[in-house]
């Protein structure tokens, strides 16, 4: 009987993954629901005895769609798939803890050396090394401590955390559970958003199996799914919503890792930081960190969305350059225009255009550009992009999404809003693009985190502001 | 021009730990923990900022008090980012600089540009912020803004303005952190966010109106209405609040002569700048036309009532006092002093009694509410009085809340226990109801114990015996600090199995294993407190009660230090001056024994006068002499006998009674009714003098406007006590403290002088401890070795029966106090505007009762008639009310029974029955026609201002 | 209210949970459709919170609402991506259709119309939800009744 690997992630679903299984099931297929490989444009993508076939709208049609052995597609093949390197490859409940147990032996100490010398930086935005937080929770007295993963995903133009969570469940339970281990926390909560809910399906599934395999005894686990606040994502604002109230952003110091969820010190991560972990150990540190370049180390699961011909998630090395990440894995745009700009790290990130292309994809040289990778996602765009219209929407999200705690986010959102609109309505230009270029000032200075803080790098890149 | 003290921003930091640093190039050394806002300001240094005071934990979200840190990127909220040693900070630069005014822009860029008709103008944070960056236009043209939210008016004493919100979030705040209800929110998120109550409006909501968001407001937002309708006051004068045993300072602010509004003192030891609504709003009475600011005489209780001066009332108040002697006798009349007066003016009453009167024959209301703690303590530690300051609280582990209900009754105090609890301290409640401590958001009583009313004994019995029998006794203390006989006869008497909780379960109506848990907590934390209420006292046991909570407390070693104690919460602004100031019969100031012949002597020496050594009578004995026609006269200063007494009846027959009726008062209340002199009184704002609190605290009472009789208390009494033949010769009322000083070892220390200095200090104050004493029995008790006094229980006389099977409990409500004098006249009745009955469901359907239905209430005394609340607060069997109109005529019902030591009545058990009436009860038909009666023989002018 | 009961056993399975005021909220949605004022009531009361706790909570989450949503709820994604990918045409296509704009319910409570921010199909835009199925590559007559 003949194997099929049918996709049960939310795209591919969307696309018509259930009706494909059960027409499968139907035609005596023995049909495994598994993780998704990430190549959105091919999905649904069927694996049937090894051969992959996508995109796949008629099974009587297969061959016309077929992209011969899985290992051998390129766009699987030329990647670096540590993270996702179960993901796609079977049911994602089908899961063997040996590996993981073995690991639960080794010392706190020695996984958190591990963690220093791979270089991780956390994968959420920040880029923030993530041993120094591990040690911190270490180090720091509680009566509790807690492991806190943070899947609110909320940036447009990614989804590493969603195919992850829908295709690899345990692939986050070994990071927790790893995390927790190292750090002494015996409590563990991963904040995901309500948009998800496939994910929350199958990552409470996940959780009932991983207690049945006896992983949780020393462990809490617990899945909290959020209610529709963009700025919840912002690792305070997370800690206030995990405890019941309004996600209003919290002042530090301190930080989570000293007096985080309960003022108890907390390792706040991101899905794909923690999702490095065990890879890591695989490896060893050391050998992670020979991977990308400078102190851009490890795999990044670049996620490519928009108006692009090949959009999906990419894990690779960092390094290689937006040009190539666009060009030749996104193949350009799906309308068939010209490019006209890629947004890249999310809301809060910058719009960059031809002449930046060619910038390498590591912290370091997006940071020369005033932007960031935050969480790994680009935006294409065509030549029909309005500018101006993009630096509207750039105050009106900060507008519909701040907190409303500090005064430059939660009136300056407003007020530069309107004060593009005037310009877009011809009003005084110059007078205009000073009093935006002001607000940019006073939002970056002086917002009290970073959802007003970073509002003006897209305003600024889109409107061609400089600093 | 600004009123108040200076605001460092965040609250000081309690760090031993000194950290130094250079702010501005000035090296600076602070505790560490201290926030860098703070340091400046503390160094002179002025940070622009809106969001931060320093009575609320840092919130860093008006970014006005930005600064530059050396070393580190960006600039830094002052506000949240802590000192750290060798830091190097910059509060001024072109860059900070233009960043504040750009952050002062977005403000101004959604707010009225009306600064010079706002009501808060020259008083708004604001206003002064926007001149302090120098912001001078707004650029952002017209846009989406707040400016036509519609006004909130629905609260009586301030107005909520949205329109003029910057979201600061300090209202939020302070209903959270220094109140405690919660009752304010941030509705929405970004520019939607908005202050919302969780109600439609303030008044429906969980606003309990303490004044504390009018407080934090910076701006105009959260306004009194009394400042928008006369405008900011120019100038104030700290004083002290004359309704609740909390004693919290206020600043009168003042236009003119005119008082315009209350704010609680931030330097005030007892409130540290919080308030509740009566201190804070309910002082309009002050005003009332109702006031009697002219004496008036009559000769019979039906004759009309005749203005006269000072001086003919004076002399003939003296001539007919005289003439009563004359026919009957030296002991034939006699004198009530009030807890809601001075402790001077209480001195020169008692003393008025002892010279010119010549016998001892003076009493104080305090007999009604906490005579059994006088009593109860006096006996076991040595003195008259709680152990503790208020802010011993905050290092409580275990509280323990005992027939009190501070949420209402103390609500400045309980929001400081409910801040404590929030910390994390557990709390046992023992009480019938189901008080708002018991749960109320963001707090909940580990253990409730609702035991029925009249077992607060066996009760207490029951923990003693847990501690007896379970290990819990601090036997190092006891050993070093008590005295060993009596306690091994208290240990012998608690390991009973009489006391056990299983065999008191029955009587109080609690499970054996909850009255077991909630013991096993007092004593099994580090620091356990005890606070308590007239639910303890106002028994037929009262004094037992005392007792036995000062029992457990010194076998589980909870005294002498912080966090400890027992503590009780006083119902008057001045029960414990009343009580120290020596007028109870037998006791001269500072509780020296009238029957010792050394005190006598020395107070002799001072007065150049014989006192009587054998005490005289107290209230319930004059009461009695009068209706048996003995007794004759009597000078009743700032005490409404008539309505506040148990008994009614019985009380209106003895004044009925008598000969000579003198009452001093600021209203012609339900006693002066039968008065034939009626002297008016002074209101707190118009006295001058002290205030002791419930934690012994001597408090400054200074006047703030004129009296409007022309005359405080102590010069009416000292002219009457002249004219009866013993002048006084004080010239104003620090002379009556000096004298006070000099003749009471604990208020040696104690002068007018010392507590303009200092603020406040608590007794014993003398050469022992010159700034006073927070903590008694630190090192000793007074009485040298703790005694413990043996509390078997004797039930009371009052019991249930088929013919009245309810038990009726007494109490107050938040917004009224007491007999209402003051809070009936003003717009606090806007709150309770009639006294209710609680019931419990299960009661209420077996006698067809619903809420809002009209009941009488019988006892044996009596009957009243009142409106029902149909409520699961009282426990079935147990019905509760309160006693704020005289209409309601509640202590109609309550019986003549009362504490065997000391007499307090007992207010809190009278067995009842309810039915569903629609009729007025006898004695309230009656009351309305005396009323109606009366108020035809006051003066055809309303003596009004 | 004549659910009250059971919406009370529904916030009352929460306690001891992570952030429970939450969770209690979304459940009394996901069993209503909107948050009542019994509703408040019984958060705050279960919670021990203040009627005003619970308000704030409720306004400052997009997933809540104090008014009955349309039976058809369309929601269409937003943001960037999707932008880059034509979701403002779309937009514009599907309320003039229907007569709303965002965050509009129609009178009959039939349909409902609203603004979401990424659904993580941001590869395949526009994307929207139809209630609970979600739609990539949307087009007008995939959301329209
Ligand atoms: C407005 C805002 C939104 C954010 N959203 C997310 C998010 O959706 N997911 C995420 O992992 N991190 C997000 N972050 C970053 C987090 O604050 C935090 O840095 C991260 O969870 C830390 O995890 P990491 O070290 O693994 O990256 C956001 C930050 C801001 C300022
Ligand atoms: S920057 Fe915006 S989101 Fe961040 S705290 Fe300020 S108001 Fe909230
Ligand atoms: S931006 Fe629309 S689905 Fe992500």
């Amino acid at each position: 009987m003949s194997r099929a690997l049918v996709p049960s992630e939310t795209l591919a679903n969307a696309l018509g993954a259930n009706e494909l299984a059960r027409e499968l099931e139907a035609r005596g297929y023995e049909v495994v629901r598994s993780g998704g490989f990430g190549l959105a444009w091919l999905e649904p993508m069927l694996v049937i005895d090894g051969q992959a076939y996508g995109p796949v709208r008629d099974l009587d049609a297969l061959e016309e769609v077929a992209l011969g052995p899985v290992d051998e597609i390129p766009a699987i093949a030329r990647q670096r798939r540590i993270v996702f390197d179960r993901c796609g490859r079977g049911d994602p409940m089908d899961y063997d803890p040996a590996w993981l147990l073995d690991q639960l032996q080794r010392s706190p100490r020695e996984i958190i050396a591990e963690i220093r010398a791979s270089g991780l930086r956390g994968r959420g935005g920040a880029g923030f090394p993530a041993h120094i937080k591990w040690q911190t929770v270490h180090d720091t007295p509680a009566p509790r401590k807690y492991i806190v993963v943070n899947a609110d995903e909320g940036d447009s133009g990614t989804f590493a955390d969603r195919l992850i969570m829908e295709g690899d469940p345990f692939r986050l339970i070994e990071g927790m559970l790893l995390a927790g281990h190292a750090t002494g926390a015996d409590k563990g909560i991963v904040y995901l958003r309500s948009e998800y809910p496939l994910a929350a399906q199958i990552f409470a599934q996940a959780i009932a199996k991983a207690r049945e395999l006896g992983l949780l005894e020393n462990f809490v686990m617990e899945l909290f799914i959020g209610a529709g606040a963009y700025i919840c994502g912002e690792e305070t604002s997370l800690l206030e919503s995990l405890e019941g109230k309004r996600g209003e952003v919290r002042t530090k110091p301190p930080v989570p890792a000293v007096a985080g969820l309960f003022r108890q010190p907390t390792l706040v991560h991101n899905v794909i930081s923690l999702c490095s972990v065990p890879g890591i150990l695989k490896m060893s540190g050391a050998a992670y960190a020979e991977i990308g370049v400078g102190l851009s180390t490890g795999s990044m699961t670049f996620q490519l969305a928009g108006n692009i011909q090949r959009g999906g998630l990419y894990e690779l090395p960092f390094g290689l350059s937006i040009r190539e990440l666009v060009e030749d894995w996104g193949g350009g745009t799906r309308s068939g225009r010209p490019f006209g700009a890629v947004q890249v790290g999310g809301p809060l990130g910058a719009y960059l255009f031809e002449e930046d292309l060619d910038t390498p994809l590591t912290y370091e040289a997006t940071a020369q550009l005033g932007a960031g990778i935050g969480h790994g996602g680009l935006v294409v765009f065509d030549d029909t992009m309005d500018r101006m219209q993009q630096a509207h929407f750039a105050f009106a999200f900060c507008a519909h999404e701040s907190c409303g705690k500090c005064t430059p986010c939660r009136i300056g959102a407003v007020r530069g809003k309107e004060t593009v609109e005037a310009l877009a309505a011809g009003e005084y230009t110059e007078d205009k693009i000073a009093v935006i270029t002001e607000l940019c000032d006073v939002m970056e200075e002086a917002s009290l985190c970073q959802m007003g803080g970073m509002t003006p790098i897209p305003v600024r890149s889109a409107l061609g502001i400089g600093k | 021009m600004r009123l108040d003290d200076p605001d460092y921003g965040t609250p000081a930091s309690r760090s031993e730990e000194r950290v130094s640093l250079a702010i501005d190039g000035a090296s600076i050394e602070v505790p560490a923990g201290t926030s860098i806002l703070r340091a400046a300001i503390e160094a002179g240094i002025p940070v622009p900022k809106l969001c931060a005071s320093d009575n609320l934990d840092a919130f860093g979200s008006c970014r006005l008090c930005l600064v530059e840190i050396e070393g580190r990127r960006g600039v830094h909220a002052s506000c949240t980012e802590p000192v750290r040693d060798g830091m190097r900070v910059r509060t001024q630069n072109e860059k900070i600089a233009r960043l504040r005014r750009g952050v002062m822009e977005l403000y101004i860029s959604d707010h009225p540009l009306d600064c010079l008709t706002c009501s808060a103008n020259g008083d708004c944070e604001l206003q002064d912020m926007a001149g302090a960056v120098g912001l001078r236009e707004v650029r952002y043209g017209e846009g989406e803004n707040h400016l036509g939210a519609a006004i909130d008016d629905s609260n009586p004493y301030f107005s909520f303005d949205p329109g003029k919100c910057i979201v600061c979030s300090r209202c939020v705040r302070a209903c959270s952190e220094v109140q405690g209800t919660h009752a304010l929110t941030i509705d929405g998120r970004g520019f939607d966010s908005s202050v919302k109550t969780g109600a439609a409006d303030f008044f429906g909501s969980e606003c309990v109106s303490c004044g504390a968001c009018v407080q934090a407001c910076p701006t105009a937002t959260l306004m009194e209405k009394s400042v928008i309708e006369e405008g900011v006051p120019d100038r104030s004068v700290r004083t002290t609040c004359a309704y609740c045993g909390v004693g919290c300072s206020f600043r009168a602010e003042l236009k003119g002569d005119q008082v315009v509004r209350m704010v609680p003192d931030k330097l005030g030891k007892a409130n540290h700048g919080h308030s509740c609504v009566k201190g804070r709003f309910a002082w309009g009475y002050a005003n009332h036309p109702e006031r009697v600011v002219k004496p008036l005489l009559r000769d019979r209780i039906s004759d009309p009532w005749r203005e006269v001066s000072w001086k003919e009332a004076i002399t003939e108040a003296a001539a007919r006092l005289k003439s009563v002697q004359a026919e009957h006798g030296l002991h034939s009349i006699g004198a009530v002093t009030s807890a809601r007066c001075t402790n001077e003016e209480i001195f020169t009453v008692q003393k008025m009694v002892r010279t010119a009167f010549g016998s001892n024959n003076v009493d104080t209301c305090a007999r009604v509410c906490h005579s059994p703690t006088g009593y109860g303590l006096k006996q076991t530690y040595g003195t008259s009085a709680g152990t503790q300051h208020f802010d011993s609280v905050m290092r409580a582990d275990a509280i323990l809340v005992i027939g009190a209900n501070p949420t209402d009754g103390h609500p400045v105090f309980a929001s400081q226990l409910k801040r404590r609890l929030r910390q994390g301290a557990r709390l046992i409640v023992m009480d019938p109801r189901r008080i708002d401590l018991v749960r109320s958001p963001h707090i909940e009583a580990e253990s409730h114990l609702p035991l029925l009313p009249g077992t607060n004994v066996p009760m207490m019995n029951a923990f003693a015996h847990v501690v007896a029998t379970e290990g819990y006794v601090d036997e190092a203390f006891v050993a070093e600090r008590c005295d060993r006989e009596s306690f091994a006869a208290w240990r012998e008497f608690a390991a009973q199995p009489e006391n056990s909780p299983e065999a008191v379960a029955e009587v109080t109506g609690v499970p054996a294993a909850d009255i077991r848990g909630a013991a096993r907590l007092y004593a099994s934390v580090k620091n356990a407190a005890i606070y308590y209420g007239l639910g303890v006292t106002e028994h037929s046991q009262g004094s037992t009660m005392v007792m036995a909570m000062a029992n457990l407390a010194m076998a589980t070693g909870n005294i002498g230090r912080e966090g400890v104690g027992v503590s009780p919460l006083r119902g008057q602004n001045n029960v414990q001056g009343s009580c120290d100031m020596g007028s109870f019969p037998h006791e001269l100031s500072g509780y020296q024994q009238i029957i010792e012949a050394g005190v006598r002597e020395k107070y002799e020496r001072a007065w150049q006068v014989k006192l009587l050594p054998e005490p005289g009578m107290r209230i319930p004995n004059m009461l009695d002499a009068a209706r048996g026609g003995s007794f004759k006269g009597i000078f009743i200063q700032g005490e409404d006998l008539a309505q506040s007494d148990p008994n009614t009846q019985g009380v209106e027959a003895a004044l009925g009674n008598m000969d000579c009726v003198i009452v001093q008062d600021l209203f012609l209340n339900e006693t002066a009714k039968f008065a034939h002199i009626f002297l008016p009184g002074t209101s707190f704002l118009e006295k001058d003098g002290t205030f002791t609190n419930a934690e012994r605290r001597i408090n400054r009472v200074r006047q703030v406007m004129r009296p409007k009789s022309g005359k405080s208390e102590w010069e009416a009494v000292q002219e009457l006590s002249a004219a009866l033949g013993y002048p006084m010769n004080y010239q104003c009322a620090a002379d009556i403290m000096a004298e006070v000083a000099a003749l009471t070892p604990d208020f040696a220390g104690v002068s007018f002088d010392k507590l303009d200095r200092l603020g406040s200090v608590q007794w014993p104050c003398n050469d022992g401890a010159p700034e006073g004493t927070p903590i008694m029995h630190e090192a000793q008790f007074v009485r040298g070795k703790g005694r413990f006094m043996l509390t078997g229980y004797q039930p009371t006389d009052e019991r249930t029966s088929r013919k009245f099977p309810l038990l009726l409990t007494t109490g107050r409500i938040l917004h009224q106090y007491n007999v209402g004098t003051q809070t009936r006249r003003t717009r606090n009745l806007e709150w309770l505007a009639e006294d209710q009955l609680e019931i419990h469901p299960s009661d209420a359907e077996l006698r067809g009762v619903r809420t809002g239905d009209r009941v009488s209430i019988t006892s044996r005394m009596g009957e009243i008639v009142l409106k029902a609340t149909v409520t699961t607060r009282v426990a079935p069997g147990v019905v509760y009310t309160t006693f704020h109109h005289p209409a309601t005529g509640t202590n109609v019902v309550t019986t003549d029974l009362s504490d065997w030591a000391t007499n307090c009545p007992e207010y809190k058990v009278t067995a009842v029955e309810i039915r569903p009436a629609n009729h007025l009860s006898d004695w309230q038909r009656e009351f309305q026609q005396r009323d109606a009666r009366q108020r035809e023989l006051q003066p055809a002018e309303p003596a009004a201002t | 209210m004549g659910n009250d009961s059971a919406i009370h056993e529904l916030v009352s399975a929460c306690v001891g949970q992570t952030g429970a005021p939450i969770t209690a909220l979304r459940k009394i949605m996901a069993a209503h459709g909107h948050i009542t004022d019994g509703h408040v009531g019984i958060v705050a009361d279960v919670f021990n919170l203040s009627r005003a706790d619970v308000r704030g909570i409720i306004s400052f989450y997009s997933d809540f609402s104090t008014t009955p949503r349309g039976r058809r709820h369309i929601r269409i994604c937003q943001a960037e991506a999707c932008q880059a990918a034509g979701c403002r045409g779309l937009t514009r296509e599907v309320s003039e259709a229907l007569g709303l704009g965002l965050g509009e319910t129609s009178e009959d409570l039939a349909v409902s119309l609203e603004g979401v921010y990424c659904l993580g199909l941001c590869a395949s835009g526009p994307s929207a939800m139809v209630n609970e199925r979600i739609i990539a590559h949307a087009t007008c007559e995939d959301l329209l009744p």
